[in-house]
């Protein structure tokens, strides 16, 4: 399998750190670990797969035009960043297909979370896409975090947040990575 | 009457074209064949093994991203990334607009790459042998080809 990632070595760690880990655990009651575990990941695909629809296009639409609805109202100056694919509208074509771009990027990312070399490729991948793009920032994708943790309860039956969470920053650090 | 309609069923399979309930069908099959997580990895190689195998030049347009080694992370995530592209036209074949600002944008991202169309229509023929591998069995080759040459016709325009 080859060398371990990041990720890998955050989620697995050397167990005299472990040991001292729970003693701390135990120490401090909660002491919340923010890596995304093989349950967390489980949890996530099978919250996805609820909602994905691999047939047709209108739930993947009707999330990500909410996702966008909701980062737009907290964070009205990064909807300068998609002019190209007609924003104002977002009925549009153009806009439809981007939202379906972006929640197809997920699913690629979320069915990848089971093989992290292949997903660190991946997000590598995605990083430079969005480098490339003039005013992206690290930071908007803790904002666009933050709304499909809003938007996705909304939408998913026994919504798990934690697991959510956990593996969305792993997907979204990935992509920040390469970012200003 | 009977030989008239089984007639007019000959013409109609030799002429299928990608209608609306063709469509509908390529949608179905495609959702069975590309599957979820890890099923989606293997169908990923085994698509892109079929492609090399029949067209063994065509590993020189992968060269960055690690084509000559399918099994690189580089290329699994190229190959997730090529699905995904297939997944969202085919997802899209029942919204005509949608589906042409679509293909207008991979249209854009395979110009700038030069690629002949050779290799579109082999990419067809692995695509519509790993297809029905996965299904084992209730695939429609004539609906897949019409649709297919749909989708590629908009990104190969």
């Amino acid at each position: 399998r080859g060398q371990s990632t990041a990720a890998e070595s955050r989620c697995t760690l050397p167990r005299k750190m472990l040991t001292l880990f729970v003693v701390l655990a135990l120490a401090g009651g909660a002491l919340a670990d923010n890596c995304c575990s093989a349950e967390d990941r489980r949890e996530v695909v099978r919250a996805w797969e609820d909602i994905w629809s691999a047939q047709f296009t209108g739930r993947r639409v009707a999330v990500a035009q909410a996702v966008f609805a909701n980062l737009f109202a907290s964070h009205p100056e990064a909807k300068a960043l998609f002019k190209r694919v007609n924003v104002d509208d977002s009925d549009s074509a153009e806009f439809k297909a981007h939202c379906i771009r972006v929640v197809n990027g997920l699913d690629l990312a979320i069915n990848l979370l089971a093989q992290p070399q292949n997903l660190d490729a991946q997000l590598d991948h995605l990083s430079k896409q969005h480098a490339a793009r003039d005013g992206i920032k690290a930071d908007h994708f803790h904002f666009i975090a933050k709304s499909f943790a809003e938007v996705m309860p909304q939408v998913t039956s026994c919504f798990n947040s934690d697991a959510w969470t956990r593996c969305f920053d792993r997907i979204a650090d990935g992509i920040a990575a390469g970012l200003p | 009457m009977k030989t008239l309609l089984i007639l007019l069923g000959l013409v109609a399979m030799a002429t299928a074209d990608c209608g609306g309930l063709a469509r509908l069908k390529v949608k179905q099959q495609w959702n069975r064949a590309f599957g979820e997580g890890t099923e989606r990895e293997a169908f990923g190689t085994a698509l892109w093994n079929v492609v090399f195998h029949k067209a063994p030049k065509a590993r020189e347009l992968f060269k960055r991203v690690k084509g000559d080694n399918v099994y690189s992370p580089e290329f699994q995530a190229h190959s997730q990334r090529v699905l995904g592209g297939l997944d969202m036209s085919i997802s899209l074949l029942d919204d005509s607009a949608t589906l042409n600002a679509q293909l207008a944008h991979l249209n854009m991202q395979h110009k700038e790459r030069a690629i002949d169309a050779a290799y579109f229509a082999g990419f067809k023929e692995a695509l519509l042998e790993v297809v029905p591998a996965t299904l084992g069995r209730c695939f429609d080759q004539d609906a897949w080809s019409a649709c297919f040459d749909v989708i590629s016709g908009g990104i190969n325009a």
